[in-house]
Order: structure tokens, then sequence, then C-alpha cells
């Protein structure tokens, strides 16, 4: 048999249909709000407690992602998809204490990028919330960030998995990279804006000048003073190392990998159905991706 | 109860884990209830102590001084914020330092300036404030046995609980292989740099590591994995709109709770309809598979005690905080001394109760396991 | 129990079907072998026997497939748990938990028993298998005897009336595949368990296996009872290829058998020469005085002394853990070594190759591990060929030109990792040829070879000696040595506990002695030296 010239699309390992796709969106715009409450936050006119908002949210995320994920394995997780997560998850998790301790080596992400761009959006995001969880429960991690940081690593492997499936070769390796560099600083910038007020604190009357949040005050002003804080906290160490790290490990090691997961992938030959059948011949063309 | 049974409870055994993170989450929430540095101390004190009393010697266990660490760089980092963007701000001055203006495009922040009483100790309670819930979550971390916990996860959850076990079995693997590629990979003295050291160990590692999921995924299938997982088109679409329904329900409630100007009635009641048929949604999705579970952890008396000791401290803080707010966020304009107040005090000694009522953790015998490792 | 009727099987890609036409009927009860070379489609019909092929593989599946009366066309693989269970080549890699109690009751958990069930099954269970001391322990930390007894002990919680077993010993020592072979023929005639089973040492199964399945490679199967198989069959034990040297019928399938009936030979060979191997006499190209390796507190080698002499081949043997591999990285530089000494000849000066860099360590002592492929990283055969020349300054195309002598035909852009294993051990052996080092040292080669692969092997490796090298080979596998090996070395406990020539070694010792030998006593080791005499003597 001639091995197939033209590039295949990678076969998704988690089908994702059109409601696990809206289960999906509806997730991501209730996590994406309980990251950027501090500037939705209106006070009104009644008490002035909402800033203990995100401990509410601490609680409600996990919901969130259960849900999600619980859909996503209904619509269709079989043993190869599983194992996989297992074991990716796992390498992700091994991956991640090589960089803790070194300012922003981040080197939990570029292999849940790769991931998800050959596993398919539905994978990433199962791959994302699998690795931080497996990684902290190891670590023993768990903390309030936790539910944040794998809603985060959820989207990164899903918007992996989202970009356009025909780029090959150079073209793939670059957009990846480039990707890598964009979520580095996307993700840094989101978990930055969750926890700020909880770490820079809140502004209290009669006293100003600090890179305090203010509830209420107008979107710009607020989205300025954070500006500033995730500037001169995170951006020139964490995140530009994180977005270094992710560059690099996509430019150096992508090429490898990607060939390594695809043949796996391939191996797995994931929704493929074995056939029965009385013909004396072998199976008709469309039966299933050619492999090998 | 009789006595047989009194005394069973007391026999060393592992509490459900669940039970140890709904009382560490209700000391947490107790935690987020107040910025009185006597009570956070106080629960300080008491996950501590229910810690050291009740943990195992497993390897989980003996992290919970990261946490403690992680909660004074909290509130260190919470103070020297305050000194450092301090700015002019009126009140008791500590030290005076002179204000350093910054350039335009950061306009409207200063750095240093005079380092009063008040901001420091506004630093200080909020930095004890998430130290405190940071360490309570962490005492669950050191307390419950994280696999038992993955054990005991909700039916429509059974599939990645699956791939986070398979991960966390899979990962010592990974160990071994790493160094095994590694010593061989001297064997071929192969050149051309870093980069290509990091792939000649990555690679066959990976390829290694993916055959095995293919092994453990064929295993899986044959011993009976995802059995009648099929759900009817019917039930589907059930849970399918339970989930989309909560979901949406979570949406708006969430918008609502921080825009203060909608409708108080589509915050908090809509928020929690929304989890409640989110939640739904995911239980009807659960029981969609008949599984059954070996050696199930149980719910018995003192895991109930356990959780409403927990229970009973967050709800007193609540109260507390909405009737008699000044006694657990202490006033800072004016400058006072933090009240102690009889009834919180004694609901957050509530959370203290596990060290009584929970049995002793089992401790593991020194086993033979590590010689015949080294071995091999 | 199980009906094949006419089944042809094709995999997604090919037109060549891997099994054509397989009628096959096991009845309850019966203990089934399954012989073939690697490749041959084993795996494939093993597969087909609870629906993993084609459910789980993809293909194409023609003709019909009946467990217990139900057809696997219409039930997963996942619904027939309960009916046929299935155990792996690599326990390891089929635990989906991570402790032995848990792993037993994993079937059980799917198949939605009751709890009061499944304890009482898994205590059984450990009864049954003697691993009750093992309940609590981490799978990781278990041998690998005890790893591939809990996998089958887990498959058998759930009560199947089948057993599915492909190659359960390949990986194994033979004392571990005794003990798991010992457990299989409890099963059959204790429970009354249907077991088919996949397995490269036939030597071991045959006496009590009730039917024998032969898979061509062609897609055909050859089905009867052991003696009638084996009088066709081109892959044999050593001990029925003896019986058919010397015309025994029936033929022999165990040492017993086989000495009832060798009387007459015995007779004849006692009158011709003994088979004499020649002196060998070569340079000596390494010396190892007083060797010494440590792992943390255990000690794996103590003091052994080793000097290799150019044309010679040299068996390692002794059981896991005796310290065959530490000796053999230590020799080579790359491993530890805490005491002793080991010099090798470089243009007749004397040098330790863990003083030389990588590089030219790998010019003096070539090593291939255990595991073979983790040599291997690259995407295709070419590729690694070329990264060979490079790393070893060869001029380009040595290592194919090696490669396409020890193993021909393998396709230059295939993928390393799925050539058969004969194949990719060649290709390791050519990477690391390239070199050119006198000394050469072999860690279980033949681990996971089929018979037909082994003899290649063993030709190989007499050919490379002759060249002049000195080769060590590490084996547990005593028919290769008796085929290959001029002189044996016995490990135990990291200490040597007996050297010489391997007909003195192996035919006097009850654990090593091959076949041949316990059949005909010293000095006959193989069936080839029985056959000149033989063909010598009429």
């Amino acid at each position: 048999m001639s091995a197939p010239v033209v590039p295949r699309p990678d076969a998704p390992a988690v089908r994702t249909g059109r409601r696990s796709a809206l289960v999906l969106t509806l997730a991501s715009v209730a996590g994406l709000m309980m990251f950027v409450w501090p500037l939705l936050l209106d006070p009104g006119a009644d008490d002035g407690q909402r800033t203990d908002a995100p401990f509410l949210f601490v609680l409600i995320l996990p919901v969130v992602i259960g849900v999600v994920v619980a859909e996503l394995s209904e619509d269709g997780m079989d043993s190869k998809a599983l194992a996989m997560l297992g074991v990716l998850s796992a390498v992700n998790a091994a991956l991640r204490p090589l960089g803790a301790g070194t300012a922003g080596i981040e080197t939990v992400f570029f292999l849940l990028v790769l991931g998800g761009r050959v596993f398919g959006a539905g994978f990433g995001f199962a791959l994302g919330c699998t690795s931080l969880f497996a990684s902290a429960i190891l670590t023993a991690g768990v903390g309030p960030w936790l539910p944040f940081q794998m809603m985060c690593a959820a989207w990164i492997g899903m918007g992996a998995g989202l970009l356009p499936r025909r780029v090959r070769g150079r073209a793939e390796i670059a957009m990846l990279a480039g990707y890598g560099v964009v979520v580095a600083y996307l993700f840094g910038m989101l978990m930055n804006l969750a926890f700020w007020p909880l770490l820079a604190g809140v502004e209290v009357p009669g006293h100003d000048g600090s890179l305090a949040y203010v509830p209420g005050a107008p979107l710009l002003e607020n989205l300025h003073t954070f500006g500033v804080y995730t500037l001169l906290t995170s951006t020139a160490g964490w995140d530009t190392g994180r977005a270094l790290t992710n560059a690099a490990g996509i430019v150096l090691l992508g090429p490898a990998l990607l060939a390594t997961l695809r043949r796996a992938s391939r191996k797995a030959s994931y929704g493929v159905r074995g056939t029965f059948g009385d013909r004396d011949h072998g199976p008709d063309e469309g039966s299933g991706p050619v492999v090998r | 109860m009789t006595g047989a049974t009194v005394r069973r409870a007391g026999l060393p055994r592992d509490l459900h884990p669940g039970a140890w993170w709904l009382w560490a989450l209700g000391l947490a929430t107790a935690a987020s209830r107040t910025t009185n540095p006597w009570l956070l101390l106080l629960i300080l004190t008491v996950a501590c102590h229910v810690v050291v009393v009740r943990r195992s010697d497993a390897p989980w266990a003996m992290a919970f001084r990261l946490y403690l660490y992680l909660g004074l760089a909290i509130v260190l980092l919470r103070v020297a914020f305050r000194v450092l963007l301090g700015g002019d701000t009126a009140g008791t001055v500590l030290v005076p330092l002179p204000t350093v203006p910054l350039p335009d495009w950061v306009a409207g922040i200063q750095l240093l300036g005079d380092v009063t009483a008040e901001a420091v100790l506004a630093g200080l309670y909020d930095g004890l404030r998430l130290a405190t819930m940071v360490v309570c979550l962490g005492a669950a971390n050191a307390l419950a046995n994280p696999k038992r916990l993955l054990a005991s996860m909700p039916g429509a959850l059974y599939e990645v609980g699956t791939a986070v076990v398979v991960a966390l079995s899979v990962f010592p693997q990974l160990a071994e292989s790493v160094q095994r590629v590694r010593r061989a990979r001297r064997l071929r003295a192969s050149g051309g740099g870093r980069v290509n050291a990091v792939r000649t160990i990555v690679v066959p590692v990976l390829e290694d590591a993916f055959d095995r999921s293919l092994q453990l995924a064929a295993s899986m299938d044959s011993r009976g994995y995802g059995r009648a997982g099929a759900a009817p088109r019917r039930d589907r679409a059930v849970t399918g709109t339970l989930m989309v329904t909560g979901l949406l329900g979570v949406c708006v409630g969430v918008y609502a709770t921080l825009d203060g100007t909608a409708p108080r009635v589509l915050a908090g009641p809509v928020l929690a309809v929304g989890l409640v048929v989110a939640a739904v949604g995911f239980v009807v999705a659960g029981r969609r598979v008949e599984r059954t579970r070996y050696r199930p952890d149980r719910w018995r008396l003192p895991e109930l005690l356990v959780v409403a000791s927990g229970v009973g401290t967050a709800v007193v803080l609540f109260l507390t905080s909405s009737f008699d707010p000044q006694d657990v966020y202490p006033s800072l304009t004016p400058l006072t001394w933090p009240p102690v107040a009889t009834l919180p005090l004694v609901g957050v000694l509530l959370g203290v109760l596990p060290s009584f009522v929970a049995p002793p953790p089992l401790r593991t015998p020194a086993s033979g396991s590590r010689a015949t490792e080294a071995v091999r | 129990m199980i009906r094949l009727v006419d089944v042809s099987f094709w995999y997604a890609d090919t037109d060549v079907p891997t099994l054509d036409g397989v009628g096959l009927t096991i009845d309850e009860g019966e203990l089934v072998l399954v012989v073939g070379r690697t490749g041959s489609g084993k795996s494939t019909l093993l597969g087909t026997l609870n629906g993993l092929v084609p459910h789980f593989s993809g293909g194409h599946l023609q003709g019909r497939v009946t467990v217990d009366g139900v057809s696997t066309a219409e039930r997963p693989p996942r619904e027939l748990a309960h009916v046929v269970g299935v155990v792996g080549q690599d326990p390891l890699a089929g635990f989906v938990t991570d402790t032995v109690e848990e792993e037993l009751a994993y079937g059980m958990e799917q198949l939605g028993l009751r709890p009061d069930v499944m304890r009482r099954r898994v205590e059984e269970t450990l009864d049954l298998l003697g691993i009750a001391d093992l309940r609590g322990r981490p799978l990781r930390t278990l041998s690998g005897g005890q790893q591939q007894r809990v996998a089958i002990g887990s498959v058998l919680t759930m009560h199947p009336r089948v057993v599915v077993l492909d190659e359960p010993t390949s990986a194994l020592d033979p004392t571990a595949a005794e003990d798991v072979l010992a457990t299989l023929k409890r099963l059959v005639d204790d429970l009354g368990t249907t077991v088919v089973l996949a397995e490269h040492r036939m030597e071991r199964v045959v006496p009590f296996a009730d039917t024998m399945v032969v898979v061509r490679g062609d897609g055909g199967v050859d089905v009867g009872p052991p003696t009638d198989v084996l009088r066709r069959s081109e892959i044999a034990p050593p001990l029925v290829e003896l019986g058919r040297v010397a015309g025994w019928d029936p033929l022999p399938l165990s040492v017993r058998d086989a000495r009832r009936a060798a009387g007459p030979l015995r007779d004849r060979l006692a009158t011709t020469p003994a088979p004499s191997v020649p002196e060998l006499r070569g340079a000596e190209v390494l010396s190892a005085r007083g060797v010494v390796v440590r792992h943390g507190a255990t000690v794996a080698v103590r003091g052994v002394d080793l000097d290799l002499r150019r044309g010679e081949v040299v068996a390692l043997m002794g059981r896991n853990g005796s310290g065959k591999s530490s000796l053999l990285w230590a020799l080579q530089g790359s491993g530890a070594r805490q005491g002793g000494t080991v010099a090798v000849d470089d243009a007749g000066q004397q040098v330790d190759p863990k003083r030389l860099g990588p590089r030219a360590a790998r010019r003096h002592v070539g090593l291939v591990p255990q595991t073979a492929s983790d040599l291997l990283y690259l995407e295709t055969v070419d590729a690694e060929c070329a990264a060979g020349d490079e790393e070893s300054g060869a001029p380009a195309g040595s290592c194919r030109a090696l490669l396409d002598r020890l193993a021909p035909g393998v396709v230059g852009d295939r993928h390393p990792r799925d050539l058969s294993e004969g194949q990719r051990l060649a290709l390791v052996l050519s990477v690391q040829l390239c070199a050119a080092p006198p000394v050469l040292l072999l860690d279980e080669p033949t681990r996971g070879l089929d018979y037909d692969a082994k003899r290649v092997f063993a030709r190989t490796v007499r050919t490379l000696a002759d060249e002049g090298r000195a080769i060590v080979v590490a084996t547990h596998d005593v028919e290769l040595v008796a085929v290959t090996a001029d002189r044996a070395v016995v490990l135990a406990e990291g200490e040597v506990v007996s050297a010489g020539a391997t007909r003195d070694v192996l035919a006097g010792s009850p654990a090593f002695a091959p076949q041949v030998a316990k059949v005909l006593g010293e000095p006959w080791l193989t069936v080839d030296e029985v056959a000149a005499a033989v063909g010598a003597v009429p």
C-alpha cells in the first residue's frame, strides 16, 4: 500500500458535538466573567462587601469545570482517549516541577499546546484540566488558585485545537509558537486580574496612589491601574519567561513532538470503527482513515 | 448507639476525604468572612492543631509546611505592597518617607510615601485572611487521601477521574523511563548540543508512554470499562438541557452578582438555581452507568461530626458578619484595637472538634518494598 | 465455548488479509497453545476472541466469531468482559490503578458487582494466586512475575469462562515464567477455566496443552493435538527437533517422555566421538579485575574478574538481580563502578573506558541495553543510520551497510518503532557496531524474539565473533547459550559462582542444562551436534 501523500487533518480524540460546543461556550463565558470580575464589578447602592466575590467563585468554578468535563466525557471519550489523557497529564505533571523555582520557566504549557493541536479542542480542554489537577495532587498544591489555573489551562488546550487545521510544516510551528507566546501573556494577565484585588488590595477611601483596585471605578481607569500592576509585577519576569519557554519549547522540540504525537494518534485511530461483513474483500475506501 | 459501635468508630482508619474537605472549606469560608486578626489567628491555630493530631505519615501529609510558608509569603507581600506603593495617606505615621513620583504613563501611582499604621494594618489583615484560607485548604490537602478522594468522585466525573488515576500511576513510571533513556543515551554518544540531548530523551520516553497508553486502553476495554456507557438519546437530551440551563443561570447569576445595578433577584437566587440545576444534570449524567465501588468510604458518625464542625464555624461567622460586622471587620479609621467577641470565638473553636471525634489515621507499617525496588 | 467460522481479517490499510479463512473450535476447559512467528497474526487471532479485533483495532472482519454463543459482532469487548478475560504481554502497561487490591477489584467495579461480592472474590483470588501478602503493595514495586500474576488475578475476579493470554512470560526470567505457567496449569486443572495461551517458550507448555494452533503467517492456521501439529510445524522446541532427528514416534513432549525413548540413541551416541569445540586463543581485548558496583546500600557486583578475548562469545547468566546488567554497564564505562579496574586495549596501550569520553568509550566497548529501543529517537530507519554514521565518525552509509548484512530488506523510511523485534535489535546493533568496537556487550538481547529470530540472532553473534570481536551476552536463555557461547559465567548475588567452557558449566547443572543435555546427558548440548553425530555414524 502506498502511503498517503496529502497530510490529513488530525482526527479528534474526543468527539465534540453541537451540545458540547454550547456547554463549552457557556462555561467559558461564565469562567471568563469570574476572571475579569474586578472590571465588571459595580457595587451599586447597597453593601460594599462584594469584593469577596472571588471567594464565591472559587466554589463555583469547579462546578462549571466539572459540568463541561462531564459533558465532554459523556459525548464520547473512549478508553483510548482516556488512556492518552492520563499519560499526557502525567507527562505534563512531570514537566511542571522542572520549571518550578526558576523565574518564569513554565514548562507545562508547550506540550499542552501541542497535545491540543494534535488531539483536538475537546481533548485539549480536558487535558488542561487533568494536567493541572494531577500536578496539584502530586505536589499537594490544591489551593484557591487551582480552579482558575485549570480553567486557563483548559482554554489554552482548547484554543490550540481550534487553530486552523490545514497549516503544516514550518508554518505550523511558527503559528503554534506565536500562539504559545500570546497565551503565555494572556494566562499571566487573567490570573493576575482575578487575584489582583486580593494581592494588591482594595482601595479604601482616604488612601490613594497605590496599585490597588477601586471597586466601581470607570473601566478604563481600573484597566490602566491593572495594566501598570501586571506590567510591574509579572510581565517582565514571569510572563515573559513563560512566553519564551513556550516559544523555545515549540520551536525546538515541536517538530519531533508533533511527529510523535501524530504517530500515536494514527496508531490509536480515534473514531475508527471495526467493521464486520460477508464481503470477500477488504474494507471499502470510506470506512476509515488510512493508517500508517 | 451501642458500646461496640463506639469502640469501632475509634479504631484507626482513614476518614472520608470528602469530610475533611468540607470541614476545611467551612473553616476557609469562615476566614473569608472576617479580617479580625485574633479570629484569623485562632482559625490558623485550630487548623494546625487538627492537622498535627490527625494527619497520617503519607507524603501529601508532609507538604503542610509549604502552605504555612506560602501563607507567610502572602502576608509579607501584602504589607510590602502597602508600604512600597503607599503614596500619601492620612493617618498615624510610623515611618516618614518621601514620595517618589512616577512618570506620566503610570499617572496616579506613587512609590513609597509615609508609612502609616493604617496602611500596614490593612495589608496585614487582608493578607492574613488570604493566608488563613490557603492554610485551611492546605489542611485538607494534608488530611485527605487524594486517591480516595478521586475514588469518591461523582459518577459524571468517573472518566476524568480515571484519567487522573492513570496519570498518577504513570507518573513514577515516567521518571524511571527517563532515567533509563538518559543512561542509554550515553551509549550512543549522540552530539548536537542540549536541544538534541533533550530530544533524544523526550522522544523515546514519549513513544514508550504512548505505546503503553494503547495497551492500557485495550486492557481497560477488555475489562469492561465503559460498559453500558452509551446513554439513550432521551437521557442525553435531559442531561444536556439541565446542564445548559444551569450554566445559563450561572452566567446570569455571576454577572448580576457583580453588577450592583442589576435586580437583586438575578444575583443570589438565579446563581443558586443555576448551580442546583447544573448539579442535577451532573448527577443524572453520572447515574447512567452501573458501576460499583470496591471498599467504598462510607459516611459514618465521625464524618458527619467533622463536617458539622466545619459548617458550624462558617455559619456562626456568616451570622456575625451580617449582624455585628464590627466584631469581625475591625475598624481602621479610626484606628482601634480589634475587639474580641464571644460568639465568633466560640464559633471558631467549634472547628477544633475533629481532633477529638475523627478516628486516628492509619499509619503505614514499614514495608520491604523500598528495599526490593532498589535491588531490581 | 469459542467458535471461529471462516474468519478473515484485514487491517485498515491493507489488501492482504492477516487472517484468512480461519476455522477453530475451542471446547470448555481446554488449554490451547497458540504459536507462530512474531508478526504472523498470533496477537490478531487472540484479539478476535473477545472482539478487540476489530472493535478496538479497526479493520474489517469477515466470518463469525462466537464466544459462549454470543457473536463478537454484536457485543463490544467490554460487554464480554465477564466471559473472556485478556492478559497482555506487559502487565505493568495494562494496570489501571496502583495497588494490588484495587487492581483486582477494577474489573468487578466495571461490572457493577455488589461491594460484599467484590470483597469476597478479591480475597479468594489473592489466595488462589498466592499473592495475599502483596495485597496493599504498589504494583510498580512488584517483580515481573508477581505483576503478571496480579494481571491474571485482575481478570479472574470477574469469573471469566475463558482466559486469553498473549505471551505472558516473554518479559520474565525463567523462574518467574515457571510461576506464571504453574498458575495457569492450576486454573485449567482446578477451576476448569478455558485457557488460550500464546507462548514462545513452547517447551514449557506443550506437555499439558490439549490443542495447539500454529499461526502460519500466510493467514492460515494449523490446528490439532500437539504431537500431530509439531510433526509438521516449522517451529518446534529442541526436544521435538531431537525426536525428529532420532525418528521417535510419538514425538516426545516432555523431558520424561524423551528420556524413556532415548535409550537406543544414547547407546548409538556412546560410540561416536564427543563433540568438541576448537579452543579459541585470540588476543585479550578487555581485562577486568575486582569490579565492584554499588547502588546505594545494595552491592550489585562484588569483585568480579573477567577477561575477554577476540573471537569468543561469553554468556553471562544468573537470576534477575544477580548483577548481570550492572557488570555490563561497568565494563562499558557508562555505568557506576566503585572499585576494581577495567582495562581495554587501545593500540597497545591499556586504557580504562570510564576515563574516556562517551564517544571514545564506545569505540572500544559497545553496549546494547535491555530495552534496545531506548537508543532510538528518530523518525525513520535511514535517519537513525545517518545519525549512527555521524556519531561514530564512520563514512556515510556504513551503518546502513551493517544493517543490510544483519537484517536484509529493512525499509529505510519505516519508523523504527514499527519494525519487528528482530529488525529493531539489528538496527540498534548496527548503530553500535558502526563505531567498530572490538568488544560488544548485549544485555538480554533475545527477550521477545521468537525461535526463528533467535536462530538468526545466534548466527549473527557467531559471525561477529568470528570476525575478531569479543562478545558478551547476558541472558536467561539456556538454549541460546548452548548454541552460541564458548564460555559461560554464572553470577549470583554479584559474585561469580561458576565459570568455564559452556559445556562444562551447562551440562552438569540442573538449573542451566539445555533440554538435549537433560535427555542425553553430558556432553551433548544441542540438536545440531546430535544430528551431526548421528549423520556421521550410519
